[in-house]
């Protein structure tokens, strides 16, 4: 087509519509009515808007959000700490040590421990990395920090040290107490129990 | 030409087709260059390595080069190379000013060279698509002014009486580009390469959002759907389907787009009421984008074989298709519930793609592939080379598109999956997700390379015809117009402002303000005189159907009230967001919680994160949701980030958020991470070993504090020796730390690295202030929809039990 002539109008099969008489630079264009589909797309979520708007502002039936979050949460914290009741209570010295002979244990222990503690402790505990020194203690050695006792290590891998910008964070809330037994019975597997204590 | 009037007089126009070319070199060359970027960046978060260990190749800067570089290099080029071809053709007359062109192509050329030169330099504004430093910004607003008066005054001269609807997206682009750009870049410098923006934490948020949102509606789309409507109808050689769905169109889209920006913003601490308006005006956007992709499609009518044998138009009905498809899905992903999934995940990187490979990269080659053959005067060099294109393009975008699904929904789930009584979350490291999405990466990296190829073909096949022909400037016969007898540009303003449509409009926007805003009662009754205002129109539009019809075709031969109102409509979304939101008094909308000032060290620190781009991957904003609150702590609040200038909310987290980092862990582990990200398993982290070597200019804090303090943050008076001193006690405390056994790091104080620990061990903190004295409340505007930081309290108990929007200041 040379550019400026009116294109060739034939209107589609089916329907007759208007041909406009202006031409734009060899554009024309056809009226054709708006498709009613796609109209009421269009109404339908202005309508939606209003009815939304006033529903919320004015009749209230919505929950805030905060509000539904804060119950939730507070919903989840307090089974949390039942949980932590209920683990506790089952658990001692003798048990950690038990657990940490039981390879199921461990391996489960091993899993967490490689996602969460090896940026601080190594892979192999030394707390090195191709012989750089990282940040946390060495696990690997006979010197514990925060006491010896397997309920200590229970301890402070569930709470934390006591000021975080120098030491370690609290693993239960975001690990919870299963896991937490599960990485302290791992570290254990890297020790000996001591004299009188039963683990087989 | 017209048909329907004798000619007075004939004049012969040769059109300047001189700067259409060269815009249409540029967008090819940088069209390259912002998808190898792209390429890179993507193929680094699959290989770390690929950041070379290096500050300038690093993904926190290269990623704003790739996105500015196609936004504004790319897209910008060819919308200016379409623009001003079918200007001159529509209006019948060359383009005003050869000068104003010049100024605008090399200008606009320098302006992208400058960015990509400073973005890896780490000068940023850390803004998301408005990152580019002030200076910079200066040149951009000139040259869009440039534009903007060469354009207007070719419609000035024109000698076609009436405006056809290409030409009115080219008005509201212009005219809405310049406000947006304006708002958002006002700023304050503290040097000649750094500044602050006026707008900090909420405020800032949702200008930036009201910007980027319709960077992408005003500088990817409008200008396209312009050029849709001269190329595709002169490529298929047919009629546009509908006029009139053009104007319902083209009106709804301009005026409905605007209002949709706080779409980005949702679950956040913005109040409820902008993210309300931003989620329906995003789901009443939907019908105007099929708008013009019915409108676009249906043109083919008559005409479908041509999809068979002509490449500029497979690319154009699969441009179109593709616009069709991503106006679809970014409603979808309006939908609150569908965001608190989707968002900060590459669903929404597979969505802008969708939008830029799509619908803006098929349309320039489909331009590209017609332009090219007529500005130079020859056949295309290979048709076949030009169908091998759409095809590995077509399948590089859907591999693309498909597998950011796929990785977004799947890590969404994964970061929300929970264990069986929902107490803990299955992932607890945000790390431990990202092993899940390293297929779907690759499978967009490699998407993003067929793409690439494909464009590349095209710059092939582009140069070879350039090479073939020679520069052709096409010269017309037209008939010039005479002004009053054309009846063009004599529209008075009072028909303007007082005809029906237009003042039952203005009445209906002015009521429904009311019922946004008023409180209770009178907002009822705003309500009630709203809907006979509306029966009103409706009735008058179906009793003088045709008088609505005349006028507005004799706006359309009235660039200037045409424009005006286009700005009106624009200016109207923006200003009922931005408003409220600037002018509330601060420090009473904080929900109870006020932001801890940043110490000397740690400002320095902060503008170190912006100008390295952490932001590009960690966001700082935790999200009114369960499981966010689970994995970050509790949600943040307005208050908590109100002094930060720029905002850090972020858009996209390629690692966890960082709003309560401070203090979660010790110094001695962020700088061995900063060093060395690998520490964590499965970290795709950069390594910014650089930090450790390079100063934290302590001398430009005097300087920076200062412009904050005129900011409107509360810094005590400290005299310059003060704010250095400060800083570096600061400094040596934190390198005391650090040599504590057993990390026994040595660090210089005065390294950046220090700068950047103390700003990370700050974040989260905050005072909690009485929050009956310190209630949120934005005018009386109903936002007082999330509780206090604070148990209730006996008083604000005791206030009356009616909606939230009686809370008042």
């Amino acid at each position: 087509m040379s550019e400026g002539s009116p294109s060739k109008a034939t209107p589609s099969p089916g329907s007759t519509p208007e041909l406009r008489e202006h031409v734009y630079d060899g554009i024309q264009e056809y009226d054709q009515k708006l498709p009613n589909w796609w109209l009421w797309t269009f109404y339908l979520a202005i309508i939606g808007f209003f009815v939304w708007w006033l529903m919320y502002y004015s009749a209230g039936w919505f929950e805030k959000d905060g509000i539904g979050v804060d119950a939730k949460i507070a919903e989840i914290n307090e089974k949390k700490a039942k949980e932590l009741e209920a683990m506790m209570a089952t658990l001692d010295d003798a048990v950690l040590w038990k657990m940490s002979r039981n390879p199921l244990i461990t391996a489960k222990g091993q899993a967490t421990f490689e996602v969460t503690c090896v940026a601080c402790h190594g892979k192999d505990l030394s707390a090195t990395m191709g012989g750089a020194k990282l940040t946390g203690l060495p696990l690997n050695d006979t010197e514990w920090k925060y006491g010896a006792n397997p309920m200590d290590i229970f301890k402070i891998v569930s709470k934390g040290s006591p000021d975080v910008t120098k030491g370690m964070i609290a693993w239960e809330p975001s690990l919870g107490p299963a896991k937490v037994a599960e990485v302290v019975a791992y570290v254990l597997s890297y020790h000996q129990p001591p004299e009188g204590v039963e683990v087989k | 030409m017209t048909t329907d009037r004798a000619p007075t007089s004939t004049l012969s126009i040769t059109y300047d087709d001189k700067t259409p070319r060269l815009f249409l070199i540029a967008t090819v060359v940088w069209g390259i260059v912002a998808m190898a970027v792209g390429a890179l960046i993507a193929s680094q978060l699959n290989y770390w390595r690929l950041n070379f260990n290096m500050e300038w190749l690093s993904f926190g800067r290269l990623r704003p080069l790739h996105t500015n570089a196609a936004i504004f290099a790319f897209v910008g080029n060819m919308m200016f190379a379409g623009i001003y071809y079918s200007t001159q053709r529509l209006c019948r007359v060359r383009t005003a000013s050869d000068l104003l062109s010049k100024i605008h192509f090399w200008g606009w050329q320098a302006i992208i060279v400058a960015a990509a030169v400073t973005l890896p330099l780490g000068y940023t504004r850390g803004k998301e698509y408005a990152e580019l430093i002030w200076p910079i910004n200066l040149a951009v607003a000139a040259i869009w002014v440039v534009f903007a008066i060469n354009f207007f005054w070719t419609l000035k001269k024109r000698n076609e009486p009436s405006l056809y609807v290409a030409l009115w997206f080219y008005i509201a682009t212009i005219i809405t580009v310049a406000m947006l750009y304006i708002v958002n870049h006002l700023q304050i410098p503290t040097g000649l390469l750094h500044s602050y923006p006026v707008f900090g934490g909420v405020q800032d948020a949702l200008v930036q959002w009201w910007y980027g949102h319709n960077a992408v509606a005003f500088f990817l789309t409008t200008p396209i759907l312009g050029i849709m409507y001269y190329f595709l109808p002169k490529a298929v050689d047919r009629p546009v389907y509908s006029y009139r769905l053009s104007i319902v169109h083209f009106w709804s889209l301009v005026f409905i787009y605007i209002w949709a920006g706080p779409h980005h913003l949702l679950n956040t601490d913005l109040p409820k009421w902008l993210q309300m308006v931003g989620m329906w005006f995003s789901l009443m956007l939907w019908a105007p984008s099929w708008g013009g992709m019915l409108n676009g499609l249906l043109t083919l009518r008559g005409a479908w074989d041509k999809l068979r044998t002509d490449p500029v138009v497979k690319f154009f009905v699969v441009g179109v298709t593709f616009y069709g498809m991503s106006t679809f899905e970014g409603p979808l992903l309006s939908i609150r519930a569908v965001n608190s999934l989707s968002h900060y995940t590459d669903w929404t990187i597979g969505h802008v793609h969708s939008g830029t490979l799509g619908w803006n990269g098929f349309m320039a080659a489909g331009m590209i592939y017609w332009l090219a053959p007529r500005l130079w005067g020859t056949e295309l060099w290979s048709k076949k080379l030009a169908d091998f294109h759409f095809w590995i393009g077509l399948v590089g975008i859907l591999l693309y598109v498909s597998s950011m699904w796929v990785s977004g929904i799947m890590q969404g789930l994964l970061l929300n999956a929970t264990n069986a009584d929902g107490t803990l979350l299955e992932y607890g490291e945000y790390v431990e997700t990202i092993q899940y999405i390293q297929y779907p990466m690759l499978a967009r990296l490699i998407g993003g390379v067929f793409y690439l190829l494909g464009f590349s073909l095209l710059a092939v096949n582009f140069f070879q015809t350039i090479r073939k022909g020679k520069p052709v400037d096409s010269t017309v016969e037209v008939a010039a117009l005479n002004p009053v007898e054309a009846d063009a540009d004599q529209m008075k303003w009072r028909e303007v402002i007082f005809s029906d449509p237009i003042f039952l409009f203005m009445l209906g926007i002015v009521l429904l303000l009311g019922v946004f805003f008023l409180p209770p009662f009178a907002n009822t009754l705003a309500l009630i005189l709203f809907i006979p205002v509306t029966i009103k129109g409706v009735v008058t539009f179906q009793r003088s159907n045709k008088t609505w019809a005349a006028w507005y075709e004799r706006l359309c031969a009235n660039w200037m009230p045409f424009s005006v109102l286009a700005l009106i409509s624009v200016a109207i979304g923006g200003a009922v967001q931005i408003i409220p939101t600037i002018t509330v008094n601060r420090a009473a909308n904080i929900e109870g919680r006020l932001q801890e000032l940043y110490t000397p060290l740690e400002l320095a620190g902060r503008d170190i994160y912006v100008s390295e781009g952490c932001y590009n991957c960690h966001s700082q904003m935790i999200r009114t949701l369960v499981p966010e609150v689970m994995r970050y702590g509790d949600y943040s609040r307005i208050g908590e980030s109100i002094y930060d200038h720029p905002f850090q909310w972020g858009s996209k987290r390629t690692g966890p958020d960082l709003a309560r980092e401070g203090g979660k862990r010790s110094d001695a582990w962020h700088y061995n991470h900063l060093m060395d990200p690998r520490m964590v398993t499965g970290s795709i982290m950069p390594s910014y070993a650089w930090l450790a070597e390079k100063d934290t200019d302590i001398k430009a804090l005097p300087a920076k504090i200062g412009v904050q303090r005129m900011l409107g943050v509360p810094y005590p008076a400290m005299t310059n020796h003060e704010i250095e001193q400060n800083a570096i006690e600061q400094a040596t405390k934190i390198t005391q730390n650090l040599r504590q056994p057993p990390a026994t790091i040595y660090a210089d104080p005065n390294k950046q690295i220090v700068a950047v620990i103390a700003y990370l061990q700050k974040l989260g903190s905050y005072k909690v202030l009485d929050p009956v004295k310190h209630e949120p409340a934005l005018l009386g505007l109903p936002d007082q929809t999330r509780p206090k930081a604070e148990p209730e309290t006996e008083a604000s108990t005791a206030a009356p039990e009616a909606e939230p929007s009686t809370t008042t200041n």
